[in-house]
């Protein structure tokens, strides 16, 4: 053999090691190839191994011959490969191909209920000016519910509260506790005798809680519901505050637009005593059913605490003058959210609830 | 009160619109929370005259009537079943097209086969009296074919009168309200009694046994009176005021209640016994049929008006059957008294009679108009039903009682109101609703509490100070903040400056709700609702928690609103019941909620609040999907929503102790106590969680086969969560984990093969999580194998394989020796 015959075998050797690459349908075939071809008992190691048959002076030159070949035969592999995997790839994406329009892994949808989302706001509204929580029982005594409060006993403003009383608890077995006949509070009011009792002034607190009337259940009362009670006390604290403070929170709660009332009220437990209104959130002032044809809704009742009830929170009436408010907080949500019937917001029916 | 604005006209003038008006009695107090129109619902109605009335041919009860309504103009032919009727008389006719209140049209139609052009109308159908019988026969005066709105149609306002203002539930009061927001002057009624013949006390006597609960008795004396229906004019104004007429004599009396404000009665005196009232208290056994024609027997502690033989009214609430005014009677006492206000309440709500009289007098009376209201009814009562009325009256105690005069610091009030009022500003306010002023005496004290003796003023401040003098009306000015209400009212509320808090603030003090706020954060991320429930429950509720009716623990209501909410709840369970359960009827059986509220107990007699978590899950445990098989919720759905909670919120973490036992409440194999465990290492229970028993399910209707419930107690868990959190820095060192599987005896509690490892794992021994458990081949009957990840975190030094092996080595040992496991193949 010489040189050029062996030349011609390996130019042949190339065309079919490139024509086998280029048949090779999977990487593994792929494989197969390279390894007949190029592997250590390949066809060109094989036909290398037999170049003891040239001329010794040829030998030198095989090398030269060889190498593109190799060369040319890997270079061919790995963009088969390449080729091979890219269309591997193709077919698996397309078989992983997905109805896009299928709707997601739902979640449950969660919510808080507005009572208390409401409740909170309120708080965190006047917790920028100080005011800071403060928890009253619900179970009361007729002392600090009325009687301390400037409401005594057959006083007419008693009317205004109807209240459920609690049955006295078994004398004999527990020793009478001698605190008073005990009832569900009806207004958060008491809270502002226990704070005035338990802190000094300055002081600003807010008693978020649920209260409790004997009433008939209708599209606007309940027989529970929830109110939120401020109490500022100070020396120099006045009326003039207070109204400051609510037109702040109407502003906070209801728009920035939103126009205020402030005028006479009546409570026995504040002097001067003020009810307070917004432009109607129905019809924005115009008139309408929703504001009785006023343009106006009352949406809490406030004062100066009465100087008996500073006394009775042990404060010097002299000394120190008070302001304090309470709204319901169905009321506020009821105006907030647009709802006309507040039972809904004890049903816990979801589709309500959903909607917060 | 409803307030007719004709009837005010007549004590002051008001130039403002029926609307204006309202607004600024409002303003200043008196809420008025209606205007109405009398008149508005009637349309082509006007004044006609009967130019004859005869018989109609064939229908005997029904008379044909000729009417013009103008000069000149066709007359109609109407005809009318009403026998009040004559020719002359001018009456109200609807025209054909007329509306009628109730949206009732009138047009031309044939009755009893004659046609008829309109109608006549009668005081019922046109809303004024509550005469439905005879037509409404109006002033010869009347102009004809004026339309009647503008001759009888009148404004009504609706004024919410507050309790501490009973001297406004009266026309005068509320003219004089009108005065002090306009400025106008009040013209009082001139009262003016046409007296003749012999004097009251010829013919009456009256003895007041309990001075103190009535401190002053008027009485007047009529008679030659006829009674009879009162003019249409009071007719018609009463109707507007909301109180039905019934005779001139009644009328009168009611006239002088709403005009003044005091209530009167009137007694046919024939019906009393020897001419002698007596006011005393009841006595055992006596009963009184009362004007509403019910016996009811008295209490010993009723006030009574009597006569020798027996009582006649109960005082200031309702008189009786026996003395009423009726149809001839020609003799009649008027009683004008004042009553204890709190006798007049109690003794009103004790026999369920509660009326605009006995609400005057609970609201309190100006002494001055026990003389007056029973001089106004003497006058009113001549007027409208004749005779005459004797000379003077009976008064037990005919002297008024001064004005009280009540010292004010114009720079107190200036400083409670945050408002910049002089002295001689406040003077001028003041003056507009009536009460002089003047400067204090050198020596004054100042009254803050009503009912206290007033402070002392030093000489400079007493200087300064001024004395109102407070008309015998305004019982409700009593100590100086009520000066400042005054102030501030008279001069407008819309004058207090809009300021904010410029005081010192308060120091720090915690946010209690800081805590409730994250859980309920947390849990409506995690998908669940939020729930607010009734917190009075039933005594069934209670009964299926194990709470019978006599627990005495349990608070109860004494006058509870309804059978299903009368007892303050023990445990949020039942209540989220109700709202599975009406969920479930909207179709909407998979539920997830919670609430956060108070349980309520009494512990040693008394009442004591816990802040409690309930969540109830029930239905699947995720929201149907198409990727997925729905799978129930069970009681490991809300075991891990506890850990994740509490982990979160304080850090700690909970193991689960069998329990509680409940029968027919909770599942007795799947219910587990709630166990913190603190950095401190105390234990601390803080709730359970449990699949509720069938039966109790069954009992509260509800449809799931699965319900979860769990209790979180908030102030045990708030205890738990400490001030300040200490994290430290991050372990630089990577951690290594350990994957062993125990094989255990079947019955063996995986929370104690957790604690075993736990202890034996040593300080390293970051987590242990179990990923597997597993029963069956190639396991022996009987046993089951858990395998758990335990993770290990290297403090500062470098853990070698050898120590990690020696923790799992001694993990191992532990669960070998303590309880006689193996390692798993």
């Amino acid at each position: 053999m010489d040189l050029e015959a062996f030349a011609a075998r390996l130019s042949a050797l190339r065309e079919r090691a490139l024509q086998a690459v280029r048949e090779t349908a999977d990487p593994s075939s792929l494989e197969q190839v390279e390894a007949a071809y190029l592997g250590r008992k390949g066809e060109l190691r094989t036909l290398l191994g037999g170049i003891g048959g040239l001329p010794a002076e040829d030998r030198p030159r095989v090398g030269a011959l060889a190498n593109p070949i190799r060369e040319d035969v890997e270079r061919a592999i790995a963009q088969r490969r390449e080729r091979l995997e890219s269309i591997a790839l193709e077919v698996r994406l397309a078989g992983e191909r997905l109805d896009v329009t299928l709707p997601g892994r739902p979640l449950r949808r969660g919510s808080l209920h507005p009572l208390v989302e409401t409740e909170r706001e309120i708080a965190r509204f006047f917790g920028r000016y100080g005011f800071v929580v403060y928890e009253s029982p619900e179970v009361e005594t007729d002392e600090r519910n009325f009687e301390a409060l400037n409401i005594p006993a057959d006083h007419p403003a008693r009317d205004l509260w109807d209240t459920i009383y609690l049955q006295p608890p078994d004398s004999e077995a527990t020793g009478t506790p001698d605190d008073g006949r005990l009832l569900l509070r009806t207004h958060t009011s008491p809270g502002q005798i226990r704070a005035m009792h338990e802190m000094s002034p300055p002081l600003r607190v807010l008693t978020p809680g649920r209260c409790y009337r004997y009433e008939a259940v209708d599209a606007s009362h309940g027989f529970e519901f929830f109110q939120v009670e401020g109490l500022m006390v100070d020396e120099g604290t006045s009326l003039a505050h207070l109204r400051g403070l609510l037109d702040e929170f109407a502003h906070a709660m209801f728009g920035a637009a939103r126009a205020t009332r402030f005028r006479p009220g009546y409570y026995p437990f504040t002097e001067p005593s003020v009810a307070f209104d917004i432009g109607c959130v129905s019809c924005e002032g115009s008139g309408c059913p929703a504001c009785g044809r006023s343009g106006w809704m009352t949406i809490l009742g406030a004062g100066m605490v009465h100087p008996v009830v500073l006394r009775n929170g042990g404060l010097d009436p002299e000394r120190f003058q008070g302001l304090a408010f309470g709204m319901g907080v169905d009321r506020i949500a009821m105006l907030r959210y647009a709802i006309n019937d507040l039972r809904v917001f004890l049903a816990n029916d979801l589709r309500f609830l959903e909607r917060f | 009160m409803r307030v007719p604005l004709s009837w005010l006209r007549e004590f002051v003038d008001i130039d403002l619109s029926p609307e204006a008006l309202a607004e600024r009695l409002t303003l200043l107090g008196m809420e008025v929370k209606g205007v109405h129109r009398i008149g508005a619902d009637w349309s082509s109605v006007v004044v006609g005259e009967l130019l004859d009335v005869y018989a109609h041919p064939s229908s005997p009860r029904l008379s044909l009537t000729r009417v013009r309504t103008a000069e000149g103009e066709r007359e109609l032919e109407i005809v009318c079943g009403a026998t009040n009727i004559e020719a002359g008389q001018r009456v109200p006719v609807a025209l054909p097209g007329a509306l009628l209140p109730g949206d009732r049209s009138i047009g031309v139609t044939r009755i009893a086969g004659i046609q008829s052009e309109g109608m006549l109308c009668s005081g019922a159908e046109l809303g004024l009296t509550p005469d439905a019988d005879g037509i409404l026969i109006l002033d010869s005066e009347s102009p004809l074919g004026e339309p009647l709105g503008r001759l009888l149609g009148d404004t009504v306002l609706d004024v919410d009168v507050k309790p501490n203002r009973g001297d406004a539930l009266s026309i005068l009061g509320l003219a004089r309200e009108v005065a002090a927001a306009t400025g106008a002057t009040v013209r009082e009624p001139l009262i003016a009694v046409p007296e003749s013949g012999d004097a009251t006390d010829d013919h009456l006597s009256v003895t007041v046994q309990d001075v103190l609960r009535c401190p002053r008795f008027v009485a007047r004396y009529l008679d030659g009176l006829t009674v009879g229906p009162s003019p249409t004019a009071v007719q018609v104004r009463l109707m507007a005021a909301g109180v039905r007429p019934v005779s001139n004599v009644v009328d009168a009396s009611n006239y002088v209640m709403l005009e003044l404000g005091k209530p009167v009665h009137t007694f046919d005196a024939a019906a009393v016994t020897e001419d002698r009232l007596i006011v005393r208290t009841a006595r055992p056994g006596e009963r009184l049929e009362t004007l509403d024609h019910i016996e009811r027997e008295l209490s010993a502690d009723t006030l009574v008006i009597a006569d020798p033989v027996g009582p006649l009214a109960i005082a200031g609430v309702m008189g009786g059957a026996s003395s009423e005014v009726r149809e001839g009677t020609t003799q009649v006492i008027v009683e004008s008294a004042l009553f204890q206000p709190v006798t007049i309440r109690r003794t009103a709500q004790a026999y369920g009679l509660r009326s605009e009289a006995s609400l005057r007098f609970e609201r309190g009376q100006e002494p001055r108009m026990a003389r007056l209201g029973a001089d106004r009814a003497a006058q009113l009562i001549v007027r409208w039903a004749g005779g005459r009325a004797a000379m003077g009256a009976v008064d037990t105690d005919p002297v008024d009682p001064p004005a009280t005069r009540l010292t004010f610091r114009p720079a107190r009030i200036a400083r409670l109101l945050g408002m910049s009022v002089s002295g001689d500003g406040m003077r001028d306010l003041l003056a507009r609703a009536g009460i002089v002023t003047e400067p204090a005496a050198a020596r004054s004290s100042v009254a803050i509490i009503a009912g206290e003796r007033p402070i002392p003023l030093d000489p400079d401040a007493a200087a300064e100070a001024l004395v109102a003098i407070v008309p015998g009306h305004r019982r409700d000015l009593a100590i100086e903040a009520d000066i400042a209400e005054e102030v501030a009212r008279i001069r407008g509320y819309d004058a207090v400056p809009s300021r904010l808090p410029d005081t010192s603030m308060p120091g720090y003090r915690p946010d209690p709700r800081l805590m409730v706020d994250r859980v309920r954060d947390l849990l409506s991320g995690r998908g669940l609702n939020e729930v607010v429930t009734y917190s009075l429950v039933s005594p069934q509720d209670h009964a299926s928690l194990g709470h019978d009716a006599q627990d005495p623990a349990t608070i109860r209501a004494a006058n509870p609103v309804s059978g299903e909410h009368s007892e303050l709840r023990r445990s949020l369970l039942p209540q989220l019941m109700r709202v599975l359960v009406d969920n479930e009827r909207q179709r909407r059986p998979d539920l997830a909620v919670f609430e956060v509220g108070a349980v309520h107990a009494l512990v040693d007699g008394h009442p004591k609040e816990a802040r409690h978590l309930g969540i109830l899950l029930a239905g699947a445990a995720d929201p149907l999907s198409w990727d997925r098989p729905s799978r129930p919720v069970d009681i490991a759905d809300a075991k891990g929503l506890l850990e994740w909670l509490v982990e979160r919120v304080a850090g700690a973490r909970l193991r689960w102790e069998p329990g509680p036992l409940h029968e027919a409440l909770y599942h007795p194999g799947r219910s587990a106590l709630a166990i913190a465990e603190l950095e401190s290492g105390h234990r601390v229970e803080l709730g359970l969680v449990s699949e509720l028993d069938p039966r109790y399910l069954t009992a509260c209707e509800a449809q799931a086969e699965r319900v979860v419930f769990a209790r979180l107690d908030l102030d045990g868990l708030g205890r738990t969560v400490p001030a300040v959190q200490r994290v430290g820095d991050l372990e630089r060192l990577p951690a290594l984990e350990r994957d062993i599987a125990v094989v255990v005896a079947e019955t063996q509690p995986a929370g104690a093969v957790e604690a075993v490892m736990r202890a034996a794992g040593g300080p390293l021994l970051a987590s242990v999580l179990l990923f597997d458990r597993y029963e069956g081949a190639p396991l022996g009957p009987g046993e089951m194998s858990l395998a758990y990840r335990l993770r290990f975190e290297p403090g500062t030094r470098t853990l070698d394989e050898d120590g990690i092996e020696r923790a799992v080595a001694s993990v191992v040992d532990a669960l070998r020796e303590r309880l006689g496991a193996r390692l798993r193949g």
